[in-house]
C-alpha cells in the first residue's frame, strides 16, 4: 500500500510541478499547470461540481440516514445485517451499468416520464432530468447512496437503544431526539459517508460523461481530458488539488469527530 | 421484526420506505435486464421475449476473449488481495498504533477511480523509465519492461482498489473471534499455522468467502482503473463502455449489461443466503447448548 498507493499519490504533487513536453513531461519546477487550471474555466467548473456534489450529499443524507436509524432502532440485532445487505446488492452492480441504465429511464421517452404522464402528474415529458446538472446529481445520489446507509449504520452503533427510551421518557420530540441526540452521536459515520459521496461525486468522470451532457465537467473528467490531451502535469495538478481537498476534509473530520469511532465496534 | 411499541402502521410505512429506496436503486438495472430480453430493443412498443441478444454476445469472439481476460484478472486479484486482507486484519487487531495503519488501508476507498488510475498510470510510466535507466547503467537487461502497462499493472491497480473492501469484510468477521482460542491451541502444542488453519480460519471462513466474492465482482465491474492500466488487453467492462460511448446502447450492450448485473445479483444473493443459513445454524447451536441436558 505504501509503494503502490501512498507513494504515487504523494508524487502527484511533485509531477504537477514538472514541465510538459510534447508527449510526456520532464523534471523541473513550474507553476504552469496550476496557472492553467486556476485561470481557465476549469477552476469554475471544479467549483460548480463541488456545489453539485454538496447537493448530492444532502439528498443522500436525507434519504439514506433515516434508513440506518430505522434498522438500528427498530429491528432486532439478528435481522439488522441482513437488511443492510440489501443495500450491498445495488452497490455491487457495476456503476457503469447503473449509470448507463439511467439514460433510458430518465429520458423524455423513458419509463419515468411515461409513468408521470400516465398518472396525470405532468402534461409533457420533463427534459431537465437528463443531460443537465440535475441528471448528474440524480446519478451521483443513485450511485453513492448505499454508502450513506453503510456508514450511518456503523455510526448508529454509538447510539445505544436505552438512549431512545430515555428521550421518550423525558418527552423529547422526534425532531429534538434526531437533531440533538442522534446526529451528534452518529456524526463520525455521517461525516465519513458524506466525504465519500462528496469526493466521488467530484472525482468519478462517468456520471457527468453519461448523464451531464456536453457542458458537464467534474474533477475526474478534467483529469481524463488532460490525459487524453497528453497534458500530464495538468492531470497531476488537478489530482493533487483533489487529494488536498480529500485530506483536508478527513483531517478536519477526524479532529472534530474522531473518525476511528466508526470502526471501533468491529476492531 | 420489531422490538418496541411503535404503531403497526408507522412500522409498515418505514419498511415500505426502506424497500422503496432499494427498489429505486435497483429499478434502472431491472429495466435494462428487461430490455435485454426484448427482441425489438429499447423504445419499442412491442415486447417479445428473446435470448437472441445473449446469443449475439456469446458468439462474439472479442467479447469472449475480454471475458476470459477479466476472469484471469479476477482470479489473480483474489489470490493476492484476500490473503493480504487476512494478514492486514490480523496485524491491525494486534497493533498498538492503529490510526496510521487504518488511514493507509482505508484511504483508497475515498479516492475516485479516475484520480487513482491516472496517478498509477504516471507512476508506472516513470517506474518503467527508471527500470530502463537502471538496466542501461548496470547492464541488467532483465530490468526492462517490468512496469510496462499490462496484466501485472492492472493486477496491482485492482489489488490496491479491492484491498480496503477485503480488509473491512474480514475485520468484521474477525471481531467475533476471540484471540484466547488461538492461545489455548498454542498451549496445547499447535504451531502458529495449525492454530490459524484449524481454529481461527473455520470461524472467519464466511468473511473470507464473502471477500472473495466481493473482489471478483469489483474486478468484473471495474472500468476506469483497468482502462488506464491494462495495456494491450481488454476487460469485459472496457468493451462495454467503449461500445456504449462510441456506438450507443445497442441490444448487445443491454445484454452485456444484463449479464454483468445478473452475475453480481447471483453472487450477492448467494452470499446473502449463505450468511442467513450460517446465522440460523449458529442460533440453533446456541439454543441447543442452552437447553438443559436430560440425565441418563
Amino acid at each position: 500500500m505504501l509503494l503502490f498507493f501512498a507513494l504515487p499519490m504523494l508524487l502527484t504533487v511533485v509531477w504537477s510541478f514538472f514541465e510538459r513536453t510534447q508527449f510526456w513531461m520532464e523534471p523541473g519546477f513550474t507553476l504552469f499547470a496550476y496557472e492553467n487550471f486556476f485561470t481557465s474555466a476549469r477552476a469554475e467548473n471544479y467549483l460548480y461540481s463541488m456545489f453539485h456534489s454538496a447537493i448530492a450529499v444532502v439528498i443522500s443524507f436525507a434519504i439514506g440516514f433515516p434508513i440506518a436509524v430505522f434498522v438500528r432502532r427498530r429491528l432486532p440485532q439478528t435481522a439488522q445485517h441482513q437488511v443492510i445487505l440489501l443495500f450491498v446488492l445495488p452497490f455491487m452492480i457495476s456503476e457503469l451499468v447503473r449509470v448507463f441504465a439511467l439514460r433510458p429511464v430518465l429520458g423524455r421517452t423513458g419509463p419515468l416520464n411515461s409513468f408521470l404522464m400516465e398518472i396525470g402528474l405532468i402534461d409533457e415529458p420533463i427534459s431537465v432530468l437528463l443531460f443537465t446538472p440535475t441528471g448528474v446529481v440524480i446519478g451521483d445520489v443513485l450511485s453513492f447512496l448505499p454508502f450513506m446507509v453503510f456508514s450511518g449504520f456503523l455510526a448508529m452503533e454509538a447510539v445505544q437503544k436505552y438512549i431512545f427510551e430515555v428521550c421518550d421518557d423525558l418527552g423529547a420530540g422526534r425532531l429534538h431526539t434526531f437533531v440533538d441526540i442522534i446526529v451528534p452521536l452518529a456524526a463520525p459515520g455521517i461525516f465519513a459517508g458524506s466525504v465519500f459521496i462528496f469526493v466521488n461525486s467530484l472525482g468519478v468522470a462517468l456520471v457527468p460523461t453519461v448523464l451531464g451532457g456536453p457542458g458537464a465537467v467534474n474533477a475526474g473528467l478534467i483529469v481524463n481530458q488532460a490525459i487524453v490531451a497528453l497534458d500530464f502535469p495538468l492531470a497531476m495538478a488537478v489530482s493533487a488539488i483533489m487529494m488536498a481537498t480529500l485530506i483536508l476534509l478527513l483531517y478536519v473530520g477526524h479532529r472534530l469527530f474522531d473518525l476511528t469511532k466508526i470502526i471501533r465496534p468491529i476492531s | 421484526m420489531r422490538d418496541d411499541f411503535t404503531s403497526d402502521l408507522t412500522h409498515r410505512l418505514k419498511w415500505l420506505y426502506l424497500l422503496g429506496v432499494v427498489a429505486m436503486l435497483l429499478s434502472p438495472v431491472f429495466y435494462v435486464i428487461a430490455i435485454s430480453f426484448n427482441e425489438h430493443g429499447f423504445g419499442a412498443r412491442i415486447y417479445e421475449f428473446t435470448f437472441d441478444w445473449y446469443r449475439v454476445v456469446a458468439g462474439d469472439t472479442i467479447l469472449l476473449q475480454s471475458l476470459e481476460w477479466t476472469a484471469y484478472l479476477a482470479l489473480v486479484t483474489v489470490a493476492i488481495a484476500v490473503p493480504m486482507g487476512v494478514l492486514a486484519a490480523k496485524f491491525y487487531r494486534r497493533s498498538r498504533r492503529k490510526v496510521p495503519f487504518l488511514v493507509l488501508m482505508l484511504t483508497p476507498l475515498f479516492v475516485p477511480a479516475d484520480i487513482m488510475g491516472s496517478a498509477l498510470l504516471v507512476y508506472f510510466k516513470n517506474l518503467t523509465q527508471i527500470c530502463e535507466w537502471l538496466g542501461d547503467e548496470l547492464g541488467l537487461t532483465f530490468l526492462y519492461g517490468w512496469f510496462e502497462l499490462g496484466f501485472m499493472t492492472a493486477v496491482i491497480g485492482m489489488v490496491i482498489y479491492t484491498l480496503p473492501y477485503v480488509f473491512i469484510v474480514i475485520l468484521i468477521t474477525m471481531s467475533r473471534y476471540r484471540e484466547q482460542q488461538t492461545e489455548a491451541a498454542r498451549n496445547c502444542g499447535a504451531t502458529a499455522w495449525q492454530a490459524f488453519w484449524h481454529v481461527e480460519f473455520p470461524q472467519i471462513r464466511p468473511g473470507v468467502l464473502s471477500a472473495c466474492a466481493f473482489t471478483t465482482i469489483l474486478t468484473f465491474n471495474e472500468t476506469v482503473r483497468t482502462a488506464l492500466l491494462k495495456g494491450g488487453f481488454d476487460t469485459f467492462s472496457n468493451v462495454l463502455v467503449s461500445q456504449m460511448l462510441n456506438i450507443g446502447m445497442s441490444g448487445e450492450s443491454y445484454a452485456m449489461a444484463g449479464m454483468m448485473s445478473m452475475l453480481s445479483m447471483a453472487v450477492i444473493g448467494g452470499v446473502l443466503i449463505y450468511s442467513l443459513a450460517a446465522a440460523e445454524r449458529r442460533e440453533r447451536q446456541a439454543r441447543a447448548r442452552a437447553e438443559p441436558r436430560m440425565s441418563a
